[in-house]
């Protein structure tokens, strides 16, 4: 079944630096994206900052410790929490990683890349599902950031992504950074990427600046989005339309006005794209 | 191999476990400018990174203590002894105090004290919200009720029992002044939240046994008796008890009914309407 893909327009993550401007000065965003965890126990500024800013604009769940991929079972504790999250919140999306971050009841707080084999897409259709039934809902996972490759994959990553939404009828978050950091540190082209994603699965994107650390790109989210990822972004609209589009920004967190500008060109770079597509089909 | 393997073996590799590096290269494919053992070593510095921020935003008096070149080392020591066991990041320092008083720094053995603060400021900025009652809730009690009854404190409340002043270096620390050894205690600390602010505050010995048996649901005679050995007791508690109202610790006062009269319809715990 294609993903409804709601029309939320563009947004910004929220975080702990910027509450105080979520209180008083509420910035222009159409939508805003928070990280699950943080807000499963919370009832401090936390939830008082949540409970004013899903009252303005929809927001988006986005975990980072469900731990799809690992093979150890899902944490109850986890999904209890998330569960009770997603009934106060009532996000337009939920989502979290394809990865793998627990072992033996540890947390590594990592977002860790799983081989692509058939035993590991035979695993994660099976927890998607379980994961899915829990919430009554659709989850989206993200593709990661990658910095190596097992010898035991036997596909490619979007091959991979194209059979879990297809098998497991879930959604994908694509992170157009991590699509460019990935290619670099693995050697796979963008394009080919992009070509071999389910287009109608993706339900949002996410967009970052990473940092060059010589030998590969790391994932830092420390940076505004670079000029490549822009011109990637501008592929992703080519090929898919108007999609709902996050900026993320991590470390060296800078005030959130730099923030929602960067959002706010990924707002002006779709309209351009979409323009040009109009007087294309003209 | 099996994904069950993988994992076992990835795991091990970035959290410091022993691996040998055939067995890296068996598992992970690596190019000549970047081996398979050099690309786990990015996600084994991330798996320290991401933990040593975590600990060091929850931590900071702490961090400033130890110095930044050392705390990534007493990051690693703590995790390699009590690692992750919940899924929210922020919970990473619920052992620290315990362990940097296992471990004490170099001629810091105040550190799990300040540890202990800044771990209970972190847990009451996130606690549940709950609704002050002010002093009419006393002063609505009759003399009879008022012995009987029991405080019910707010959750995002703490007593601190500490054998040095912690908040000496926690206010060096966050003014960014040197954060010198703390005295010697006791010292007795309340973490509490004021709207969206987390506060600590000094307390003498008496207002802190007070305090202690009100948290743990002693009736108000008895809490009051913490301060029988004051000159003038009454005034003392009195002035005690209205500072705990105005500062908003207090959510509710209950009477307990008394167990020689016939039970009312309210059951044992008779709440107060304020």
């Amino acid at each position: 079944m294609p993903l409804e893909r709601p029309a939320l327009g563009h947004g910004v993550g929220l975080r702990t630096q910027h509450f105080p401007s979520y209180l008083s000065d509420p910035p222009p965003v159409d939508w805003v994206e928070v990280i699950s965890e943080n807000f499963m126990s919370s009832g401090g500024r936390p939830r008082a900052v949540l409970e004013k800013v899903r009252g303005e604009v929809p927001v988006v769940l986005h975990g980072v410790s469900l731990s799809i991929g690992s093979v150890e079972p899902l944490s109850e504790r986890y999904l209890a929490d998330l569960a009770r999250l997603v009934r106060w919140v009532e996000p337009a999306l939920v989502s979290d990683h394809l990865c793998w971050g627990t072992h033996r009841g540890q947390y590594v707080h990592d977002l860790l890349p799983l081989p692509l084999t058939e035993e590991s897409l035979d695993h994660l259709v099976a927890r998607v599902g379980q994961v899915q039934d829990r919430l009554g809902r659709r989850l989206l996972l993200e593709n990661p950031s990658s910095y190596l490759r097992y010898r035991d994959s036997t596909m490619s990553e979007w091959e991979f992504l194209a059979e879990l939404c297809r098998r497991a009828d879930c959604g994908l978050l694509l992170d157009v950074n991590n699509v460019f950091v990935s290619g670099k540190n693995l050697g796979f082209d963008p394009d080919e990427y992009l070509a071999g994603i389910p287009a109608d699965r993706v339900g949002y994107l996410h967009l970052a600046g990473h940092t060059d650390r010589g030998r590969f790109l790391l994932d830092s989210h420390a940076a505004p989005v670079p000029e490549a990822v822009w011109a990637l972004y501008r592929q992703v609209l080519g090929r898919l339309g108007p999609v709902p589009t996050l900026v993320e920004w991590d470390d060296h967190v800078p005030p959130l006005e730099a923030v929602v500008a960067e959002s706010c060109r990924a707002a002006d770079i779709e309209a351009e794209e979409l323009d040009r597509a109009r007087r294309l089909a003209s | 191999m099996t994904l069950a393997e993988t994992q076992a073996l990835f795991h091990a590799a970035i959290t410091g476990g022993e691996v040998s590096p055939a067995a890296l290269e068996a598992c992970f494919a690596g190019t000549p400018a970047l081996p398979a053992a050099d690309r786990v070593g990015i996600y084994a510095e991330m798996w320290l990174w991401r933990q040593v921020e975590a600990l060091g935003a929850e931590f900071p008096a702490v961090r400033a203590c130890v110095g930044g070149e050392r705390f990534p080392e007493l990051c690693r020591d703590y995790l390699r002894a009590h690692p992750s066991e919940h899924h929210d990041i922020g919970r990473l320092g619920r052992r620290l105090a315990e362990f940097l008083r296992l471990h004490p720094a170099p001629e810091r053995s105040d550190l799990g004290d300040l540890a202990e603060l800044e771990w209970a400021r972190s847990e009451v900025f996130c606690e549940a919200p709950a609704s002050p009652v002010g002093r009419e809730a006393l002063a609505a009690l009759g003399p009879e009720e008022f012995a009987r009854a029991r405080l019910r404190l707010v959750p995002a409340l703490r007593l601190l029992s500490l054998a040095h002043r912690a908040q000496e270096p926690w206010r060096a620390a966050h003014r960014g002044e040197e954060p010198t050894p703390a005295a010697p205690g006791p010292a007795y600390l309340a973490v509490w939240r004021a709207g969206h602010d987390v506060l600590h505050a000094p307390l003498d010995a008496a207002e802190a046994r007070a305090l202690e048996a009100a948290l743990a649901g002693a009736a108000l005679s008895e809490v009051c008796a913490s301060f029988a050995a004051a000159d003038q007791p009454a005034t003392v508690g009195f002035a005690a008890l209205s500072s705990w109202l105005d500062e908003g610790w207090v959510a509710g006062v209950e009477v307990v009914e008394d167990p020689n009269r016939p039970a009312g319809a309210h059951g044992a715990l008779a709440p107060i309407e304020v």
